[in-house]
């Protein structure tokens, strides 16, 4: 017999039945997405990191109520998401996000003239400044949809709010950014 | 796609995100290996079992199960004896007093209401069961949100002569609890299993609506239950 790795609605099943090594196989599949989610909303590393680790510990508790047959990411993301933004209002600190160092090219890159990489890095930071000047409603929506590459249904799941409200809300959020950057140009 | 969508999708991937740690040893270190209620029961049965395991956990109810009805995140368990629970007035024991917008972002989700006069009184047990004091038909009403996703949320245990007949409220699944005192007792979503049975006294309306399911609670009749459920937006 040969093994085969365990699609994620068995693992997701042997953790109901108190499974921990199929419950760690799925912490270590998502805690990326989890730790950058909660680093978004949380604002600094440190909560990011206990936020993360409370929300899968919470959905191990919670795994039994897990709904057969629904992705688990969303549902994983939002108790993450919930722990971070409980973080983020009892210590109301957060740092803001940088650009990676100018020199970390990620390979496959081309390699722009050095008048054209200052230009657009100078265009970057000016765009998360406005992202970052966003009311956190607006920026948590930007964040996940951009940042975090979720899709619209998946950010509802994650912030808790209705798809329509993301849509509205990513409107908006993109309607003030085009003006900030239009005042700023 | 618009020139800012792109810009923004490109700023995503030139974010400096602090290093990924290592969450799976701490977070299996902090387990609590003690089998939780629901992994008594196999898999197949586990929806049967709970509801079975709630009756059979007081004595008294002991070969006195007679049916249950499950309905979203909430079962209705029929017994010969109601176990010891704590009595309480209607509108006393429901939680905290919280603000709408801390109700929503602890339960994670937008509060269904029907429409008000001035801002609703909220009030939350853990972070799953919120609860919103309502005037209507000349009494006091509770509606009581939670997540459907969450199997078993809520439970209640209800005696021989107690209606329990189903509902439909607006086009969705419901179910009726008329007559008699009958116990309800909840699982909290986040901290897992927690039981705390309390007595009712009034009639409830128990219904789907969209992901959550919904309870209405007070001196109503079925009509007038209907009445308020079918505004809830």
């Amino acid at each position: 017999m040969v093994d085969r790795p365990l699609d994620e609605a068995e693992l997701v099943e042997r953790a109901r039945r108190g499974d921990l090594e199929a419950w760690e196989t799925l912490v270590r599949a998502y805690q990326g997405i989890a730790f950058r989610t909660a680093y978004l909303l949380a604002g600094n590393a440190a909560d990011a990191e206990e936020a993360a680790q409370d929300g899968f510990l919470k959905a191990y508790r919670a795994v039994g109520r897990f709904r057969r047959g629904s992705p688990l990411k969303p549902w994983l993301l939002r108790i993450v998401a919930n722990e971070a933004r409980n973080r983020r209002r009892s210590t109301g600190r957060r740092e803001l996000l940088a650009l990676r160092a100018a020199a970390e090219v990620r390979p496959g890159d081309a390699v722009p003239s050095p008048e054209a990489a200052l230009l657009a890095r100078e265009e970057q930071a000016h765009l998360l400044a406005a992202v970052e000047a966003l009311g956190e409603d607006h920026r948590d929506v930007v964040a996940c949809r951009y940042f975090l590459g979720l899709g619209e249904d998946e950010t509802a799941a994650v912030l808790g709010i209705r798809a329509g409200t993301v849509k509205s809300r990513l409107a908006r959020a993109l309607a003030r950014l085009r003006e900030r950057l239009e005042v700023e140009e | 796609m618009s020139s800012l969508d792109q810009r923004l999708h490109e700023l995503g991937r030139e974010l400096a995100f602090p290093p990924e740690p290592n969450l799976a040893p701490t977070v299996l270190a902090r387990i609590d290996r003690r089998p939780f209620p629901w992994r008594r029961a196999a898999p197949a049965f586990a929806l049967a079992a709970i509801a079975l395991g709630a009756a059979l956990a007081v004595p008294q109810a002991r070969s006195a199960l007679e049916r249950w009805f499950h309905l979203g995140g909430a079962t209705v368990v029929r017994v010969e004896t109601l176990p010891p629970a704590v009595e309480r007035s209607q509108a006393g024991g429901l939680g905290r007093p919280v603000a709408v917008a801390e109700a929503e972002r602890r339960l994670g989700f937008p509060l269904e209401l029907p429409p008000l006069h001035g801002a609703p009184r909220v009030y939350m047990v853990g972070d799953s069961l919120s609860t919103v004091v309502l005037r209507a038909h000349g009494t006091t009403v509770l509606l009581s949100e939670f997540d459907s996703y969450g199997e078993q949320a809520l439970k209640k245990l209800a005696i021989r002569g107690t209606i329990v007949e189903p509902a439909e409220v607006r086009g969705a699944q419901g179910l009726w609890i008329e007559g008699s005192p009958h116990t309800l007792s909840w699982i909290d979503r986040d901290t897992g299993y927690r039981e705390r049975p309390i007595v009712i006294h009034g009639n409830v309306l128990l219904w789907l609506h969209g992901g959550l399911t919904l309870r209405l609670e007070g001196r109503l009749t079925k009509a007038q239950a209907l009445d308020i459920a079918r505004t809830v937006r």
